[in-house]
């Protein structure tokens, strides 16, 4: 028999009690899990957009003001001798929906020249970048409609926009981006969505962000200065910002879901913590007399300390490992699908998640087991034992 | 004249509540040979339970000197008191306080674990205590699956299992049927004659304290009577 076995052994003391403590770690824990997965992609979005050296240039007053597509010119015009700057990328809103769903994709229309230049991590082949080239109705999608609505490459798919005109148009696909964070987009070329824009009669040749890929960080922030400048009291004045924080601006354009799901983290953690100190608290009174016995027969007050905290810890760990196994487990065999969240469209759990879920009930378990310790270090052991009497 | 195993010196004990000193124990004098057999008798707030939870190291004295086991009390801190504790007394209490979620050997095994020593060193101490206290047939069972007497049996193997130089206990009869408790106390003799045991118990039950061979009676904090009762002889200590 060890110490470790006896923490155990007193887990069963009182089965109800420790099932429903267990409980109030593992419900939390399981949502806990989740979303700090999310905040975990949100974040390998984050660093794969700075990586990316993408500058998005845009209207000064909104996304929905468009810019004349000519402004690309003049973007190229301010480095050209392309130290700073490799390629621009005008992007029209699309805005396409499969007809008869509901669901609107991230879908836009791209310059067909510079896209594969701009978007070289998407990792388009030489064959697949020949065929975007070649095809006018080329498109690529993210993997979350290509699974919903059964798409392979080389189909015939066809999208209604949610925006004036309402048109319809055909694409050819050419690629699946199987990247979580590009799971829900759907990129085509622009020149074919000029001419089906001219011949409905509307008013085209404007786009809603120009993305500029560049070539160090440095010329990055130092192009963000000179197109800014260069459009400055203009009726086009644009905001230029990297594509990290373009990213934070959209995903959070509903709201502050990172910061929400850390608020109610935090308060879910606290009222967790209560729970579980107020049982703690409740199982050390009633043993009180145990421990003094134990003390009594040569426990040290440290080792009654010790005994007490781990039991806490004890109960928070296989009640957090009660919640985020089976959530793990749910979401890696089912991961979450159709979560538009701008462009991230869906997610499963992270080992980080896991570890930190694992640490926070960890901490909560010895938060809670702290002042019962205390008291247990603190306990007379003669008062202890003449409550009996 | 046997060598003291438990030796006062002008004990005094003054407990301190709500701004008012409660004086326990009044300048005691007690000296209890090694291998002894003694019995603290006396009315409730008499001093008793105090004076045993001193010589067990569970308290300090307000002043005076405490020798018991060849170690004096007064003088070692907390820490050190319980390690002393651990080597050299063996508890046993009214209400038994075993552990219910562990068998009986189980909670026998418990003092065990603050020593260094094999599991099946460990399994060997458990089983002969058990085995002394006549429940080597009921080492799985858990404490509810056992009866009163059965439990304070548990209690005093484990009290005995670390193999320490005296045992105290604080009224072990006080919650057993009169059968029951003459089966206690008789095995309290064996362990004292037969494995010269020191032990010190406290009682209200004058017909328990006929098991003793001196019988101390404390009154308001003092020694008022210290009589032996010549039946039983003192048990020889190697």
């Amino acid at each position: 028999m060890t110490i470790t076995y006896v923490l155990m052994q007193n887990l069963r003391r009182n089965p109800l009690r420790a099932v429903l403590t267990a409980t109030a770690f593992a419900l939390p824990m399981a949502v806990f899990v989740a979303a700090i997965s999310l905040v975990v992609l949100l974040a390998k979005v984050s660093i794969a957009s700075q990586k990316e050296l993408r500058l998005g240039v845009r209207h000064k007053v909104s996304l929905i003001n468009m810019v004349p597509e000519g402004m690309r010119r003049k973007i190229e015009e301010l480095d050209p001798d392309h130290d700073l700057l490799r390629a621009v990328c005008g992007m029209r809103w699309f805005g396409g929906k499969v007809p008869g769903t509901q669901n609107t994709l991230t879908s836009l229309a791209a310059d067909a020249d510079t896209f594969p230049i701009v978007y070289s991590d998407l990792g388009l082949t030489e064959k697949e970048t020949a065929k975007w080239h070649s095809d006018r109705l080329a498109c690529v999608a993210g993997s979350a409609p290509v699974e919903q609505y059964g798409w392979k490459v080389g189909d015939r798919i066809t999208l209604e926009s949610t925006v004036p005109p309402y048109m319809s148009l055909e694409f050819h696909l050419v690629k699946v981006l199987t990247a979580a964070e590009r799971g829900n987009v759907f990129y085509f070329r622009r020149d074919y969505l000029e001419e089906a824009l001219k011949s409905a009669n509307v008013p085209s040749n404007r786009v809603n962000i120009f993305w500029v890929k560049c070539a160090s960080a440095q010329g990055l922030h130092d192009l963000q200065n000179r197109i800014d400048a260069a459009f400055a009291n203009t009726p086009d004045e644009t905001k230029s910002e990297d594509e990290n924080a373009f990213m934070a601006n959209f995903t959070q354009a509903s709201g502050n879901i990172p910061g929400l799901m850390q608020a109610m983290a935090v308060v879910v953690v606290f009222i967790v913590a209560l729970v579980a100190g107020n049982t703690m608290m409740m199982s050390f009174r009633e043993r009180s007399r145990e421990l003094a016995t134990f003390k009594a027969i040569g426990f040290q007050s440290g080792r009654i300390f010790a005994i007490v905290l781990a039991e806490s810890a004890l109960l928070a760990l296989l009640g957090a490992l009660a919640g985020v196994i089976p959530t793990a487990l749910v979401l890696t065999y089912f991961p979450v699908k159709n979560l538009r969240m701008g462009p991230i469209s869906s997610f499963d759990v992270s080992p980080i998640a896991i570890a930190v879920s694992l640490i926070i009930a960890l901490l909560v378990g010895l938060a809670a087991g702290l002042w019962p310790a205390y008291q247990a270090l603190r306990l007379r052991t003669v008062d202890a034992l003449r409550k009996v009497a | 004249m046997p060598e003291s195993e438990i030796e006062l010196r002008d004990v005094r004990k003054v407990y301190y509540k709500d701004r008012i000193d409660i004086p326990v124990l009044e300048g005691l004098n007690l000296s209890v040979p090694a291998g002894e057999f003694a019995v603290l008798m006396g009315p409730s707030g008499s001093g008793k339970s105090t004076l045993l939870h001193l010589i067990g190291g569970l308290d300090s004295p307000t002043s005076g000197s405490i020798r018991v086991a060849d170690s004096n009390l007064e003088q070692m801190n907390e820490r050190e008191l319980t390690a002393w504790r651990s080597r050299n007394v063996g508890f046993i209490f009214q209400m038994y306080h075993l552990v219910p979620v562990l068998t009986a050997a189980q909670n026998v095994e418990l003092p065990l674990l603050l020593f260094r020593m094999p599991s099946s060193e460990r399994r060997k101490r458990v089983a002969t205590a058990l085995g002394v206290v006549g429940l080597g047939d009921r080492m799985d069972h858990r404490p509810n699956q056992l009866s009163g007497g059965q439990e304070q049996r548990v209690a005093i193997a484990r009290a005995i299992v670390t193999d320490p130089r005296m045992i105290l206990a604080d009224e072990p009869t006080g919650d057993l049927d009169a059968k029951t408790s003459e089966e206690i106390l008789n095995l309290l003799n064996t362990l004292n004659t037969e494995f010269g045991k020191t032990i010190l118990m406290v009682t209200h039950d004058p017909r328990a304290a006929s098991h003793g061979q001196r019988l101390l009676h404390l009154d308001k904090g003092v020694l008022e009577r210290d009589e032996r009762t010549p039946a039983r002889a003192p048990a020889a200590v190697s």
